[in-house]
């Protein structure tokens, strides 16, 4: 049994706050049968406490993978993929301000912006290298528009590396909050030019000036340079 | 009288003689072993029965210690991931039942490396002196009362002497390895056997006293009536708690595990084996785990006497029922449970306290137990006596 006598709690007002100060007594010297007794009865408390884990069942976390891959438990806050966060309209909140990139501490955020058509800037590419990220979750944290997540979605390996490249964004284009001010749904689809996960220009594409991507053409985007990434 | 069941029969289970002393509850049990079988064969100049029993004997002693081998890795590896709320094993057949086999076959076909800087022939040479006190140590066990190789009348003294033997390979594997963990390791390895020698011996003195004899079989005999460790009011108790510690320190295993311990000296003293070589240490390990849970049975817990309370003959008779080798095995495997529940439970001690706990609790403990136990006989106060 862990001893809580001889533990003293006062409230003390300090600075217009009421705090609670907990005294714990000192160690007294003990008697060496006193001692034995106490050694004997912790180590009989942790044989306890790991028999309650053998003997239940229930507490086994291990999942076996492939198997239950249908009804798979994942953590809610689990970090796996990176990804935009979509409402049901297909539109996303990031602006391209390029916080998450300038904070990114491997650089495996690239963000390339452009003018649009209001004269704003847009997002055009929302470039992550999932090869280098170590998943800190700084981007999500520091995004002033709540516009990243760290999905679930951890079933990503791949034969070629280059397939780790990920565009984030599904098309370039104006955020959600400027899509409100627009009325006509013809409008809305117009200004949204459409991307593909894997059209990310890869260094390795762009250094040996050949498509990149599982057999897709990439066509640079407009306003990047050959030496931009 | 004739009981016929499909568990009990008395011409194999049972030798009863006339000779037990029905007033106190005194059964006595017959015991035959290998070596009395073969000098039975020789005398009567049956060659080939003593042959047969001598290679009988040899061939099932190595395939026991090999199959006890893997059925311990597999248990150790499952007991170990439920202690920590894992599955373990569950790949290699149902359950993960094959997964020893598997890391057998990882061991043998792995590349059997010698530092060149190494003493070559200490290192080649230290796992088989673990592996040659292990045997030694089988020699005297006590499975049944038809299962034992030898019924040695100072089996207790035998056994004490080669116990130790195990820490010439720790020491030989630590030395020669030229290394100057698997050194640390060693020294280690030897202080604390030494150390824990002596108050396991001081404990199973006080077995030797109770019993009167240094005999295994009479012994187990002699808790006919009752078991050591409740008999002999809280005397045997303590004898039994101050062996576990100690055969827990013997055998290098947490919380006592100082030898190896992977996080301060890598692997101790097989840092440097690879292969085959450290698969004989591990063998060697995990039987002496269970040789120590087999003494501690045979001097504590009745060995393969069934469990018996006085002179209650009904009760007696029903435990008799149940087979010796069955009990044996029972009280062997809740030992060894109880070794593996240790090690997944208790931190690892200093190098310091480990030398504080033996010579400054366990030594004068087991001292005046000693005396205690010694005025416990002298004056026939315990149960049943």
């Amino acid at each position: 049994m862990f001893n809580r006598q001889g533990i003293k709690q006062q409230q003390v007002k300090v600075g217009g706050k009421q705090l609670t100060i907990i005294q714990a007594p000192r160690p007294q010297r003990t008697s060496q049968v006193a001692t034995v007794w106490g050694a004997l009865c912790s180590l009989w408390n942790g044989m306890r406490v790991t028999w309650r884990y053998f003997s239940r069942p229930s507490s086994i976390v291990t999942q076996q993978y492939p198997e239950n891959r249908e009804h798979l438990k994942i953590p809610e806050r689990f970090r796996a993929q990176l990804r935009l966060k979509y409402d049901e309209n297909g539109e996303h909140n990031c602006t391209g301000c390029k916080i998450c990139d300038v904070q990114c501490p491997n650089a495996s955020i690239e963000v390339i912006d452009m003018r649009g058509e209001s004269g704003k800037k847009e997002i055009d590419r929302f470039v992550w290298r999932m090869d280098i990220c170590t998943f800190c979750n700084i981007c999500v944290m520091v995004c002033p528009f709540d516009a990243l997540e760290m999905s679930n979605e951890f079933e990503s390996s791949v034969y070629d590396k280059r397939l780790l490249t990920y565009q984030l964004n599904r098309y370039a284009g104006p955020t959600k909050k400027a899509f409100e001010k627009i009325e006509s749904s013809a409008d809305r689809e117009r200004l949204k030019v459409g991307r593909q996960p894997f059209e990310a220009p890869t260094p390795l594409g762009i250094a040996a000036g050949v498509a990149s991507g599982p057999g897709v053409s990439v066509a640079p985007p407009s306003t990047m340079k050959k030496d931009d990434i | 009288m004739q009981i016929w069941s499909p568990l009990y029969r008395p011409s194999i289970w049972s030798f009863r003689t006339s000779i037990g002393n029905r007033e106190v509850g005194m059964d006595m049990w017959q015991v035959t072993t290998l070596a009395a079988r073969i000098q039975e064969s020789l005398l009567n100049q049956d060659f080939v029965r003593a042959g047969i029993f001598l290679g009988g004997g040899l061939a099932a002693t190595v395939a026991a210690v090999s199959l006890l081998g893997l059925v311990l890795v597999y248990a150790e590896r499952k007991v170990a991931a439920h202690f920590q709320c894992r599955l373990g094993p569950m790949r290699v057949g149902w359950h993960g039942v094959l997964q020893p086999i598997a890391d057998g076959i990882k061991l043998f076909l792995k590349e059997d490396i010698i530092p060149t800087e190494a003493d070559r022939l200490l290192f080649v040479l230290a796992p088989f002196f673990c592996i040659l006190g292990m045997f030694l140590a089988i020699l005297v066990l006590p499975v049944s009362p038809e299962i034992q190789i030898i019924d040695l009348d100072m089996g207790v003294i035998f056994l004490a002497a080669v116990s130790g033997f195990g820490v010439f390979g720790v020491l030989l594997g630590g030395w020669s390895s030229n290394n100057k963990w698997s050194m640390l390791g060693a020294m280690r390895a030897a202080a604390q056997i030494v150390s824990y020698e002596v108050s396991l011996t001081l404990a199973l003195l006080v077995v030797v006293m109770f019993s009167g004899s240094l005999k295994m079989s009479e012994i187990i005999q002699s808790q006919a009536a009752g078991w050591w460790i409740w008999r002999a009011h809280g005397v045997g108790l303590v004898a039994f708690l101050v062996y576990v510690i100690a055969s827990v320190a013997e055998l290098n295993r947490a919380p006592f595990d100082l030898s190896e311990g992977e996080s301060e000296l890598t692997g101790g003293f097989h840092t440097e084996y690879s292969g085959l070589r450290f698969g004989l240490f591990f063998l060697a390990e995990f039987i002496n785990m269970v040789l120590a849970s087999a003494f501690a049975a045979t001097f504590f817990l009745g060995g393969w006497m069934p469990f018996h309370l006085g002179d209650w003959q009904a009760f007696n008779a029903v435990m008799d029922r149940i087979p010796p080798l069955l009990w044996f095995v029972g009280k062997t495997s809740f030992m060894v449970f109880l070794f593996m529940w240790f090690r997944w439970t208790f931190p690892r001690l200093r190098v310091d306290q480990l030398m504080a706990l033996e010579w400054k609790f366990l030594l004068p403990v087991s001292l005046v137990n000693l005396l205690v136990g010694a005025a416990v006989v002298l004056s026939g106060f315990y149960f049943f006596s």
